[in-house]
């Protein structure tokens, strides 16, 4: 269908610049259209790709708690904290994936399988530096690896002004 | 908190000023008589006329309003501007308002610029909700992109600099008992500024987060490891000092401290790291909060406060200040989500907490 929810978003924040914003006179009215168009921007940015990094993402979630699962059980020292948190693993890995590219359906999943990292990783960050652990700090590394790309996806309001050498930076690693 | 003054695209237009602007927006009408009423209440004057109500962008925690007020007394006509602070439907921070009221009324008597305060009122028959009314400072700046790129601020840069300095080491100074500021709950003791603070915010993140947060998560136990040493005193910390909010005017003067609601008595390098943080810096990466270097930084507030400044515990400080920036960004987006507000603000808030999580991840060396 023409135009694509891509191309109606630009459209969108076309004219709130061009026609709208300069009908307006109140400060107030102005700063809340200029917001607006920035999160037109923001969503025009992902709209291409949104499902695709969802599945990538659920992807690379399952991967890397399947890697966290056994470097988990394979540590000399076992305890019921983490043995409930294998537990944890196996039954989201466990879960049929669902048969949907909606984003509603890879959105759910995603937060299914984050709920879980989230408590990977504060188990992961707890075993740092203890001995015996060093199983861990491979997975720890990969995990991290996998936070900053998606840390760095999409717009952000920043990346012309405080973080524009952060970003010119990522840029220049994700070449290299 | 002045999210216009955080971000350089909310710039007011060229002409117009956050402070002092003599733009009426339709959204003042019907404020006026509601003002005036109030007022007539508090000046005990026969008549008040209030006029050129209009609001002022930014305030993602509270509406701020400006208008002007007219009245007689003593047989003279007096003619002021005035700031309006009002609770919001819904915020990035739910924040005690009596707080920010008592906090600027206590430190304006001892030295520290800031706004004069009014009236602090509760009673929601007036405007709805409570809020609370100030001096307005004209002719003067809050936003980064005219204090550090308007030419006219621009060559008093360092002046500017010296003063954020100087103001902050004057803050850390006071003697927070004598001005009654106990009610902010001082820590129970040197070493527990950190941990205090890190439970607050974490505490926040449990409340607000519509999603599982693995980075700020991760953070938080990143911190518990790695308290910071004893602070050195236990001071008043602004809790939100960077540039974006303080008024400047024109000869380089710092004429008001603003947005003190998150004020409380903790390390005073919890203010350091605040604003040393990477979204401050809008002059590039050397530049703390665009005015001067961070080593020229530390070294005057050094100076000015007889402090030592630790490189580790603003380390420490400088990962907790982008979670709590990330917390306060997750409340925006849960109350857009939740549809306690229209503002769409603060569901862009809520989509930028990335690049938080970039830089926490960035400080934690990992």
């Amino acid at each position: 269908m023409r135009p694509t929810g891509g191309e109606s978003l630009r459209g969108v924040q076309t004219a709130l610049a061009e026609v709208i914003l300069p009908e307006l006179q109140s400060m107030f009215a102005q700063d809340a259209v200029q917001v607006m168009s920035m999160m037109m921007e923001s969503l025009a940015g992902e709209w291409d790709t949104a499902a695709q990094d969802l599945d990538c993402d659920n992807r690379a979630l399952g991967e890397l708690l399947s890697q966290a699962g056994s470097a988990i059980s394979s540590l000399p020292q076992s305890n019921d904290s983490r043995a409930a948190l294998v537990n944890e693993i196996e039954s989201v890995l466990a879960e049929a994936p669902a048969d949907s590219l909606a984003l509603s359906v890879l959105g759910a999943r995603h937060s299914r399988l984050k709920a879980v990292m989230e408590r990977v990783l504060v188990e992961l960050e707890e075993a740092v530096g203890q001995p015996g652990m060093e199983a861990l700090d491979a997975v720890r590394q990969a995990v991290y690896r996998h936070l900053r790309r998606v840390a760095l996806r999409g717009w952000s309001f920043w990346d012309v002004a405080s973080f524009r050498e952060r970003m010119v930076r990522a840029r220049a690693e994700a070449i290299t | 908190m002045g999210w216009a003054a955080i971000i350089p695209c909310l710039r007011p237009p060229p002409g117009r000023h956050l402070y002092g602007s003599t733009t009426l927006g339709h959204n003042g009408r019907g404020m006026e008589d509601r003002i005036a009423a109030f007022l007539k209440s508090r000046l005990a004057a026969g008549e008040v006329s209030v006029s050129n109500v209009y609001r002022i962008p930014g305030g993602a925690s509270r509406e701020t309003w400006a208008f002007d007020a007219q009245w007689r007394e003593d047989g003279k006509e007096i003619r002021q501007g005035f700031i309006l602070r009002r609770d919001p439907d819904a915020s990035v921070l739910e924040t005690d308002r009596d707080l920010e009221f008592r906090v600027m009324d206590a430190v304006q008597a001892h030295g520290i610029p800031v706004p004069r305060m009014f009236w602090l009122e509760q009673d929601t028959s007036w405007l709805d909700r409570p809020f609370f009314v100030m001096e307005r400072v004209d002719g003067c700046e809050t936003s980064p992109s005219k204090v550090l790129m308007d030419p006219r601020f621009y060559v008093v840069r360092d002046r500017i600099g010296e003063r954020f300095v100087d103001i902050l080491a004057a803050i850390h100074r006071l003697e927070w008992r004598a001005l009654g500021l106990d009610f902010l709950g001082p820590p129970a003791n040197e070493d527990s500024c950190g941990m205090m603070e890190i439970e607050k915010w974490e505490a926040i993140v449990d409340r607000e987060a519509l999603e599982p947060q693995p980075v700020l998560r991760a953070a938080c136990r990143w911190l518990r490891r790695r308290l910071p040493p004893p602070a050195q005193r236990i001071v008043l910390v602004h809790a939100d000092y960077r540039t974006g909010n303080f008024l400047c005017d024109p000869q380089g003067q710092i004429v008001g401290v603003l947005d003190w609601e998150m004020a409380h008595l903790g390390d005073p390098m919890e203010d350091i790291a605040w604003a040393c943080l990477r979204p401050w810096r809008w002059m590039g990466d050397e530049q703390v909060g665009g005015l001067l270097r961070r080593e020229e930084f530390y070294e005057k507030y050094s100076a000015a406060s007889g402090l030592r400044v630790d490189e580790e515990a603003v380390r420490f400080w400088e990962v907790l200040g982008n979670v709590k920036l990330a917390a306060i960004f997750l409340t925006g987006g849960r109350s857009f989500c939740e549809g306690r507000t229209r503002a769409p603000m603060m569901a862009l808030l809520g989509r930028n907490v990335g690049r938080l999580e970039l830089e926490v991840m960035d400080l934690m060396g990992v």
